[in-house]
């Protein structure tokens, strides 16, 4: 779920959004409102117009998670920081596939983003930077999340 | 030391119930002699000396190769993936030499007692002397690709000491790790103290956001070494998936991972601002993840790989980079002579070193040393506790004899409906016949955290998690494999097509010849892994460390004999050891 959208929820449901929280917290899975599928995410962040794969955008997951909870992730966008506009990060799979969005300026030196993300199962991680003319290039990399134990 | 003709050992042909026919040479295939062994047709100045995986067997031991080797389609037959005839074929190998006794599981029990133990410290300390005293000593580097201080009795008991102090002994330069991290990073750092060598890797980093060395790496890199007039870098890749295959607890506070994007960085680093002549990896990636990192990382020269325990007689060249891999339990010295010049690599050759402990004299001072750290357990250990009537082994992708023993074992003793052991490739092989000793248990289960746990697990995590091990053996892609063998399973048997995509490989699957219910909880009893995590109702009272119970249960039944018959019925493969393309003869 998105920060926003979240705290739009409590204010407006008010004290019995507590409630709903301690319930949600009990369950492992966000249901309904909550899920944001990939599809859907690429679409609202590229305003319809989908991402082209390029070798600019450099992803850096590692190939078997150590811990699913917590999979570091780090994006660099080769392209100078007055072209990039913003960084996204989106798991595939997960019920919310948004992770990050990282909107930057020119005085953020460059397109640089690292970050940890939880990862519900195995599956792909896509980084999406949406460029200054509106267009949008990515790069998706597996992720393996595994309960391990070979020699 | 200087070795003459008397020193080595000769094995003439005493026998002729071997078939040597179509052989080139005129000499028989199975007369051979350690001079045969240590011949080797030098090149360049500089000579490295590999070994991988020893696996604390300071003595020789009989190792069997596996009958089963089963992968991914597009993996089976290359490299890696080779076993029994398909291994002779592609390597070129005569049947029943002392090579092909070496490398494959066939005619083993014949073969065995004809040439012998393999491996031995003493035995490689004087493989390794000959060579350096030939080549010059400052010309000659002796690299070890780790999982050297975990697997016997004797390692265990003195928490790797024992093989340090071997290390030095054969003299180690450098080193990297993976079960070595199992004596916990406190015990790693006392080890590494009395170690005479560079510990490298470049793909541990401090992983603790509240350390000063938050995201730094823990060891050094690399190392430079010059040997034979040339510079040569080399660095460090212990095994990337530590924290996922064993217990995170002993590395808690470090990240592994394969870590490519900063490998190509060193490589790079090495290259133009150190200036050396040669960059060699030092690996416990496995084999065939090796052969992936040659194809994605530019200007390596030398792969120096680990952890799958291939034998590789014929070294493996992808865009440049040269990879060789030198087996297990001490079977093998990998001879790298390297041609270098003006700041490049010219010529190499490589021979694959059969450590044949029958043909090789054993350095005394070794046999001492093997004897010092034995001498207080002797007792204990020697103790034989029953006789096996086949072949005890551990290998193959499902199932070997020495699991199965392990599993019944587990299973008698905790009274559990389905045990898991882990699908390791360390351990021993027994011949018919033999003994059982204490320290052969021990050769198959000496870990830090041998505890058998007791628990229940629901029909659906259990056929899951079955699924999720397949893929971590049977991924297609080699970066997504952690390199072990299938746990082994007593009370379940399945049918397996391995080219099935992740998740969908296992049909057919029983818990003591009934369909599994996947809404049911069944017994289950687990070691060497976190199984127990994933279940509730552990048996509290039932936890013991699995040599304990497997050493009472042989005490218990004195006369040991194990089916070969698997558990497991693979539909996609009509044989254990097919060739390119999955053909079977």
């Amino acid at each position: 779920m998105r920060r926003r959208a979240f705290l739009k929820g409590i204010g407006a449901i008010g004290a019995v959004a507590l409630l709903d929280i301690k319930v949600l917290a009990k369950d492992t899975k966000p249901k309904g409102k909550n899920a944001i599928t990939f599809k859907k995410a690429l679409e609202v962040i590229t305003n319809g117009k989908g991402a082209k794969t390029s070798d600019k955008v450099k992803l850096i997951v590692p190939e078997i998670a150590e811990n699913g909870a917590v999979v570091p992730v780090k994006v660099n966008v080769e392209e100078p920081i007055e072209n990039v506009k913003s960084i996204h990060i989106l798991a595939t799979k997960n019920s919310n596939a948004r992770c990050a969005d990282v909107f930057l300026t020119p005085r953020n030196g460059r397109a640089y983003f690292a970050t940890r993300i939880k990862l519900g199962q195995s599956q792909d991680v896509v980084a999406v930077a949406v460029l200054k003319d509106g267009s949008a290039i990515m790069a998706s990399r597996p992720v393996k999340v595994t309960i391990g134990g070979c020699g | 030391m200087n070795i003459d003709r008397r020193d080595f050992l000769h094995i003439a042909a005493a026998l002729g119930i071997f078939g040597v026919s179509g052989l080139k040479a005129s000499k028989r295939a199975d007369d051979i002699s350690a001079e045969d062994i240590m011949d080797f047709k030098e090149t360049g100045k500089v000579t490295l000396l590999h070994i991988c995986d020893l696996h604390a067997h300071l003595k020789p031991l009989y190792w069997r190769e596996p009958s089963t080797l089963l992968s991914a389609p597009n993996l089976v037959g290359t490299p890696g993936f080779l076993c029994g005839k398909a291994f002779l074929e592609f390597y070129g190998i005569k049947p029943n030499t002392l090579e092909a006794y070496f490398d494959t599981y066939l005619n083993f029990e014949s073969l065995a007692k004809k040439f012998g133990k393999m491996g031995g410290v003493a035995h490689m300390k004087t493989v390794i002397e000959e060579i350096r005293r030939e080549r010059g000593k400052d010309n000659v580097l002796l690299l070890d690709s780790g999982d050297t201080w975990q697997g016997t009795a004797v390692a265990l008991k003195t928490a790797g000491e024992a093989i340090v102090d071997a290390q030095n002994y054969l003299g180690v330069d450098v080193m990297v790790g993976h079960w070595e991290f199992t004596y916990g990073k406190e015990r790693v750092m006392e080890l590494l103290d009395k170690l005479n060598a560079d510990f490298i890797s470049q793909n541990i980093i401090d992983n603790d956001p509240f350390s000063d060395s938050f995201e730094e790496v823990v060891f050094p890199p690399y190392a430079i070494k010059e040997a034979g007039g040339a510079k040569i870098g080399i660095i460090g890749q212990s095994f990337p998936f530590t924290s996922t295959a064993n217990p995170k607890r002993f590395t808690e506070g470090w990240s592994f991972g394969l870590r490519l994007d900063t490998l190509q960085g060193y490589v790079d680093e090495l290259r133009k601002e150190k200036k050396v002549d040669c960059v060699v990896l030092l690996s416990h990636d496995g084999f065939s993840v090796d052969q992936e990192v040659a194809r994605k990382v530019r200007g390596i020269d030398f792969i120096l790989s680990g952890h799958t325990h291939d034998p590789g007689p014929r070294p493996v060249t992808i865009n440049g980079t040269t990879i060789v891999i030198a087996g297990s339990h001490g079977k093998f010295v990998g001879r790298l002579d390297i041609d270098i010049s003006k700041g490049k690599v010219r010529d190499f050759n490589y021979k694959l070193i059969p450590i044949a402990s029958n043909l090789i004299k054993a350095d005394k001072k070794g046999l001492e040393l093997v004897d010092k750290w034995y001498r207080p357990y002797r007792k204990e250990l020697n103790k034989v506790i029953g006789k096996t009537k086949g072949t005890l082994y551990k290998r193959d992708t499902f199932y070997s004899t020495f699991d199965a023993l392990i599993g019944e074992a587990i299973r008698d003793k905790m009274d559990c409906e389905i045990s898991f052991t882990p699908g390791y490739r360390w351990g021993t092989t027994l011949l018919p016949g033999d003994d059982i000793l204490v320290d052969n248990v021990y050769e198959m289960t000496a870990i830090t955290y041998a505890d058998v746990y007791t628990f229940e697990l629901k029909g659906a995590r259990i056929a899951q998690l079955l699924e999720d091990i397949a893929d971590n053996v049977f991924n297609p892609n080699p970066l997504y494999q952690q390199g072990g063998d299938m746990s082994r399973l007593v009370g379940v048997s399945y049918d397996i097509k391995i080219s099935e995509k992740s998740g969908k490989r296992i049909k057919n699957l029983k818990i003591n010849g009934k369909e599994i219910d996947l809404n049911r909880d069944y017994v289950v009893s687990a070691w060497g892994g976190n199984l127990q995590n994933a279940g509730k109702n552990l048996r509290e009272n039932l936890i013991e460390p699995v040599y304990d119970v497997v050493t009472k249960y042989v005490e218990k039944k004195g006369k040991i004999d194990i089916s070969n018959r698997s558990n497991v019925n693979v539909l996609d493969f009509d044989c254990g050891c097919p060739k390119k393309g999955g053909i079977c003869e």
